[in-house]
């Protein structure tokens, strides 16, 4: 997990508190809400230049931090498109 | 369906919600020669799988039962869906061992569950809790002040939400059942409302100590049972029960105009009659073609988190709220005061507009249109379920 995906995931998690944001964290647990989800697409998008296609939007996507991450480290790979 | 429904009688259990049904509104009393109808008939174990003696139904067959109950009391209608919503969460989210001890007198229709989701300073938000159990030698020890329980002094057992044992956040919910006779049960305040007052949901506090294998899907994992199970059934429970609520009125209206008595009063060729029951017609077979869509995308969806999934589910519950509050509003109109608004009304459509006058703060629709708002968004291509 890039380590800024940490920082760019700490607005949004409104129980994480001090706690350390790892691969495991559970982002619903800690706080992560369908009103919020929109506005966490549009930091990625902005952080990472990256958008997430509509069908991966279901709540599996969001379980996790690492698992979220995995999501935008796939579109972040250099296809060999010229 | 054809050989359970005989079994079930719901001819009778219909016809016993209705005797009961003034009286219970009157005095805010739950109907209990209705819920006693409903357990000799066996309806409530309807959506108990066969091979545990229940009826064997989905969300479909509950719609079916709520729409007629409805018909007669939305009180009934709404008792009976928000039993049947809990019974699913017991078939499909309970371990082995408590679906063993459960699910055989569930599914004879013996046990009335009550749901306890509800908490104070929590702003209606299904999600949190701040209720803390203790775990002590394998036991839970609840300690639970909910401000809305429906038929909680009648119910045999519950559904109770609360933190997670060791819980860090106040997401971190379990839902755990507990039977009568684990729990002591407080009435803690009044139920007096305009509407939906035979639901007796009065304020209550449930204190008692349960095993932990009582605990209905994974520690802390009532978020997946909301999503997956709960969430969908309680919108198409609630919207069957409303526009049951709202046919029952549109079918008495309809057969008052054209009685013998009737046709002397209103004017069946007047444009005025015949487009206002156009509308009210068209609003209620709106809903229906919705509940029942609804209902079978639900049902065969592979993941109903997906937001369009998400969206169906909660534009059911605000057009149905929507809907058929307006068509009961208008029938009001089209017949008058004296069958309209007077208490003692054979129609009663004054009854029905009361009850159906909750329906867009049961679960605020304002609180799930901003839901909704943030779902359409995350749906670019608009992909229609």
């Amino acid at each position: 997990m890039d380590p800024g995906f940490a920082t760019l995931l700490r607005p949004f998690l409104k129980y994480a508190g001090a706690r350390e944001i790892t691969a495991e964290s559970r982002l619903h647990e800690l706080g992560l809400d369908s009103m919020q989800a929109i506005e966490l697409l549009f930091a990625i998008e902005d952080g990472y230049g990256v958008t997430l296609p509509d069908d991966k939007l279901v709540d599996a996507t969001f379980e996790t931090a690492g698992g979220l991450w995995a999501e935008v480290a796939v579109l972040r790979e250099p296809t060999d498109a010229p | 369906m054809t050989a359970t429904a005989e079994r079930l009688s719901i001819d009778d259990v219909v016809a016993t919600v209705a005797r009961g049904a003034r009286d219970a509104d009157e005095h805010a009393a739950f109907p209990v020669e209705a819920l006693g109808a409903l357990r000799a008939s066996g309806l409530l174990g309807l959506v108990v799988p066969v091979e545990h003696g229940g009826g064997g139904g989905g969300l479909a067959e509950m719609a079916d039962v709520t729409l007629r109950l409805a018909r007669e009391d939305m009180s009934v209608a709404m008792v009976f869906s928000m039993h049947c919503q809990q019974a699913l969460a017991l078939v499909r989210h309970a371990g082995p061992r408590l679906r063993a001890e459960v699910l055989p007198a569930l599914g004879r229709g013996e046990l009335y569950l009550g749901s306890v989701t509800t908490e104070r300073g929590k702003g209606g938000s299904l999600l949190v809790s701040e209720s803390e159990v203790t775990a002590d030698g394998g036991l839970l020890r609840v300690d639970r002040d909910a401000p809305i329980v429906t038929g909680g002094t009648h119910a045999d057992a519950y559904l109770v939400t609360t933190l997670a044992p060791g819980a860090t956040s106040p997401t971190q919910v379990s839902l755990v059942y507990a039977t009568r006779d684990q729990v002591a049960v407080e009435v803690t305040g009044e139920w007096d409302p305009l509407g939906m007052r035979a639901t007796c949901s009065a304020p209550m506090r449930l204190a008692g100590s349960v095993p932990e294998h009582q605990v209905v899907g994974e520690p802390g994992g009532f978020r997946d049972v909301v999503a997956t199970l709960f969430g969908p059934a309680a919108h198409i429970g609630w919207a069957a029960a409303w526009l049951g609520a709202a046919a029952g009125a549109l079918s008495r209206v309809v057969r008052l105009v054209r009685s013998p008595a009737g046709r002397r009063q209103f004017d069946t060729s007047s444009e005025l009659l015949l487009t206002r029951l156009a509308r009210i017609r068209a609003r209620l077979d709106a809903t229906h073609a919705l509940l029942r869509h609804t209902t079978a995308v639900v049902t065969t969806a592979p993941d109903v988190t997906a937001p369009p999934v998400q969206l169906l589910v909660n534009a059911l519950k605000v057009q149905a709220s929507e809907q058929c509050f307006d068509a009961v509003h208008e029938l009001i109109d089209l017949v008058g005061l004296r069958h309209g608004y007077l208490r003692a009304s054979p129609l009663f459509l004054e009854r029905t507009f009361r009850d159906l006058r909750s329906a867009s703060v049961n679960y605020a629709n304002d609180r799930l249109l901003l839901v909704d708002g943030s779902l359409a968004l995350l749906d670019q291509e608009v992909r229609l379920a």
